[in-house]
């Protein structure tokens, strides 16, 4: 399996990785935004209007039936939060024609593409007004829906609260307040200027079928000359706040989460310790989180925790009754310095280290994956090799461990909390 | 080990059943770094009724049991098995559904080790009242969590008002009243019913060597006593009509979900009759109700459903309904148009939408082969109903327009269809 990086015009790179391993091709366009509350509601609008209708499919309908007739070509438009950056990305998966019985298909999807990203459907030059009416709708309640996934919410109200005031606070589904002033100019104008001043990523992964992925791109864009480059998130060592944020809403189960800053980079050397070490305090069923927390006092079912790399944050969670708040915490808080003291044994480093390993190495069995890695590693501006990745890995010693983990404090705690709780405590 | 092939496809799969009675199943997947085992057997939430290995009279044990037995099969009196998987590279889990407990793992080296280790600890329980006592806590706290799920409870109010008595009706993990009921006792009972060979199949997939998986599996399984042919399974007599028309509860949700159940009378089939049924089915509804239907485009212009509506049907021997999920602010509004609908499909129902949708699903499955879990995981829950995965391309290629209208006859009727609410109950910081 080879990968190969093009520059094709300024801000503008083709990645293919050519493989017979898998029964279908995958082939996904990056465009990257900063995280911004200007602009983060009309780039979750995008996606939705763009999958509306394109010039040669103007209806919705034939749009979604020509796919279907491809062997179910599966586009998918979406925007997500990566650090601080708002990434839009368009992907494609098709079935291989060796499979399929009917080979030469690949340019057909490959200008469908084309079309929903670069030649949207229009009317007097702008976005359909009656399509984007729609959409607006939707997308306000999809922001709404938010709180109907207690825990994600949850995560997202402590990232809210901790970071208040850095980029990354900014919610990436976009805000209700903001959909209004958006009308079908407005729109057309922030996706032109996504289209001439995003960095754009084209990453393919699948069989080698003489394509010509470059095709995609109209020429315009091959000599854009305002490309302007997100910069690298700016990473807070200690905690700023220390809140505690407490809501009562009606939920069976409460909810927490505990955000911490570690404050090191993912250039930095010791980064890797703090891997490790989140992986030995919460990161899996061998952890000590896990272990002592769900196992030894069987408080709750889940209990996680997970770095926010570009950031360098800490974010934990876990599923309590209500009236186990304090216990919990205090056990978090016994859990972090048996890190601090190096209390852990050398075989939790070893499956720490296996268990990285495990996952790391798994990613080449996926093309999403493998383009989510690719894709990782450009914003990253990291050149190793997923090889050398592992292998540094390896290197970690149980100093470095220690060291990493004791940048960490605590930052804001978040508690989802029942609206019956104080009658439950007299009762008790 | 015998092979099996199928050319359309161009992949095999081997099979061989073992000196103790377990069926092991190895699908290879040349170039994959994951290696894949699943080892299952046919006890879900729905068997809490039978007669037990060695007893005459039938026995009815707590409901959420068979999950309850999933977490306990993880404790050994000497050792961590999570660690020891974690020590080995291998990332375990396991998972309980209606009609399955499924306990499995994947690593990217060290595999025939770790596949030793997954045979032997779920043929070997270690139950003791303390430890029974201790998983009561984790449990509820897992109900819990789905207690606050408005997806899962929209869900099971839907089977509760479309079944009279089936155990489908009954959350998979029973309830936090149930499961505190639950002895050491019910659990063993369980446990040597149904963690019998006959009762259980092993798959594997990946890059391996067939012959090592054998000697590893066969050195792995114990020797047991009595082999069980059969599990007595008891269902009581459910009836061919809904129970209730609709059922409603209040939930913090931003919007009204809804669900609308249609309950299935054509059951008790088997291997492909089941298969093609079921197919059937899902390239009706989505013909219906997925994005691309003339239906779905009129409601949701005129914003009645949104983009998270959508449809699947499944159905297994005793049970089977097809589900029509999604948002509204009218969901009555948008279950009278569906009914609606029943009586005048011809305008959505075309022979040119059942071809497209049929080469969509050649392709959706096609793609599924890219992924071990996918494949390792249909090949178990066919496998159940008599059939095995690769031949599934076969079927999906015989069915015909005329399958289609006949079906959808027979299935789709008012009569048989139910709709659970979930309205939102505001928060309030009030308290």
């Amino acid at each position: 399996m080879e990968s190969t990086r093009n520059e094709i015009g300024s801000g503008l790179n083709i990645n293919s990785t050519y493989t017979d391993k898998f029964k279908s091709n995958y082939l996904a366009v990056y465009m990257i935004r900063p995280l911004d509350r200007d602009e983060v509601t009309l780039n979750s609008l995008l996606p939705m209007i763009l999958e509306r209708g394109t010039r040669r499919y103007p209806e919705t309908l034939d749009l979604k039936r020509r796919l279907e007739d491809l062997f179910g070509a599966n586009l998918n438009i979406s925007s997500s939060r990566r650090g601080e950056r708002q990434i839009i990305r368009f992907s494609m998966e098709w079935a291989d024609g060796r499979y399929t019985g009917e080979e030469g298909l690949d340019r057909e999807i490959l200008k469908m593409l084309r079309e929903v990203i670069f030649d949207p459907y229009l009317e007097d030059g702008f976005f359909s007004r009656k399509y984007l009416e729609q959409e607006k709708k939707n997308l306000i309640t999809r922001i709404n829906n938010k709180i109907n996934d207690k825990r994600t919410y949850s995560i997202n109200r402590c990232i809210e609260e901790m970071c208040r005031g850095e980029r990354f606070s900014i919610y990436p589904g976009g805000y209700v307040e903001d959909v209004a002033k958006i009308d079908e100019k407005v729109l057309y104008e922030h996706y032109r200027k996504v289209l001439l001043t995003s960095q754009i990523e084209i990453i393919y992964t699948g069989h080698d079928n003489q394509m010509g992925i470059e095709d995609i791109i109209p020429d315009e864009l091959l000599k854009r000359d305002q490309v302007s480059y997100v910069p690298r998130e700016t990473i807070i060592d200690k905690s700023q706040n220390r809140n505690q944020i407490i809501e009562k809403m009606p939920v069976t189960q409460g909810k927490l989460v505990l955000g911490y800053r570690a404050g090191i980079p993912y250039e930095d050397r010791l980064y890797n310790g703090l891997l490790l070490g989140n992986e030995i305090f919460g990161g899996g069923p061998n952890s000590i989180l896990f272990k002592n927390v769900r196992e030894k006092h069987s408080l709750a079912y889940y209990v996680t925790s997970s770095i926010v790399k570009h950031k360098s944050i800490i974010l934990l969670d876990a599923g309590i009754e209500f009236q186990n708040y304090q216990k919990t915490i205090d056990l978090i808080n016994r859990g972090l310095e048996d890190m601090l003291k190096g209390n852990f044994s050398d075989e939790d480093m070893e499956i720490a280290k296996k268990s990285v390993r495990t996952s790391s190495e798994s990613i080449i069995d996926s093309p999403q994956l493998m383009s989510e890695f690719t894709f990782g590693k450009i914003i990253a501006n990291d050149e190793r090799s997923l090889e050398e990745m592992i292998r540094q890995l390896e290197d970690v010693t149980r100093e470095d461990i220690v060291q990493a983990m004791g940048k960490v404090n605590l930052d804001t705690i978040y508690f989802m909390d029942g609206l019956d709780r104080e009658v439950q405590d007299e009762n008790n | 080990m015998r092979t099996i092939r199928n050319e359309n496809l161009r992949e095999e799969i081997y099979h061989q059943e073992l000196e103790n009675g377990i069926n092991l199943y190895y699908f290879p997947k040349k170039g994959f770094t994951k290696k894949y085992a699943i080892f299952t057997t046919n006890y879900g939430s729905t068997d809490n009724k039978f007669v037990p290995l060695e007893g005459k009279e039938p026995v009815e044990l707590p409901e959420g049991i068979a999950h309850f037995l999933e977490h306990k099969l993880f404790e050994e009196p000497d050792e961590d098995l999570f660690q020891k998987f974690s020590s080995q590279g291998a990332y375990v889990n396991a998972y309980t559904n209606f009609n399955q407990t499924s306990y499995l793992f994947y690593s990217t080296d060290n595999f025939y080790e770790n596949l030793q280790l997954l045979v032997k600890f779920v043929q070997s329980p270690y139950l003791t009242d303390e430890n029974v006592e201790k998983e009561k806590g984790i449990i509820a706290q897992e109900i819990q969590m789905y207690q606050d799920n408005p997806k899962w409870v929209v869900f099971f109010n839907t089977l509760k008002a479309m079944y009279h008595r089936h155990p489908v009706r009954t959350d998979i993990a029973g309830t936090v009243e149930s499961i505190y009921r639950i002895s050491r006792e019910d659990l063993e009972t369980a446990y040597n019913t149904f963690y019998n060979p006959g009762n259980m199949v092993l798959f594997v997939v990946g890059d391996l060597d067939k012959d090592e998986i054998l000697r590893t599996v066969e050195s792995a399984g114990k020797e047991y006593p009595a082999t069980l042919e059969k599990v007595q399974r008891i269902v009581d007599n459910e009836p061919d009509e809904i129970l209730l028309k609709s059922i409603e509860d209040r939930m913090m949700t931003s919007k009204p979900l809804f669900n609308i159940g249609i309950k299935d009378n054509e059951l008790g089939m088997s291997g492909r009759d089941a298969v093609k049924k079921d197919i059937t089915t899902n390239i009706i509804l989505d013909m219906l109700f997925t994005n691309s239907s003339e239906f779905y485009n009129e409601l949701y212009t005129e914003g009645l459903v949104d983009s998270s509506f959508g449809a699947y049907y499944t159905g297994k021997r005793t049970y089977g309904h097809s589900l029509i999920a999604g948002q509204s602010d009218n969901p009555q509004e948008v279950f009278r148009r569906i009914m609606e609908m029943f009586q005048m499909p011809d305008s959505y129902m075309t022979e040119e939408a059942f071809q497209r949708i049929k080469r969509k699903e050649i392709g959706g499955f096609l793609t599924g082969f890219n992924s071990i879990e996918f494949i390792a995981n249909n090949l178990t829950d066919l496998y159940f109903q008599d059939f095995l995965l690769i031949d599934y391309l076969d079927v999906l290629n015989e069915i015909t327009f005329d399958d289609i209208t006949r079906r959808f006859k027979r299935h789709f009727v008012e009569d048989k269809s139910v709709i659970s609410i979930i309205w939102p109950e505001m928060q309030s910081d009030n308290s």
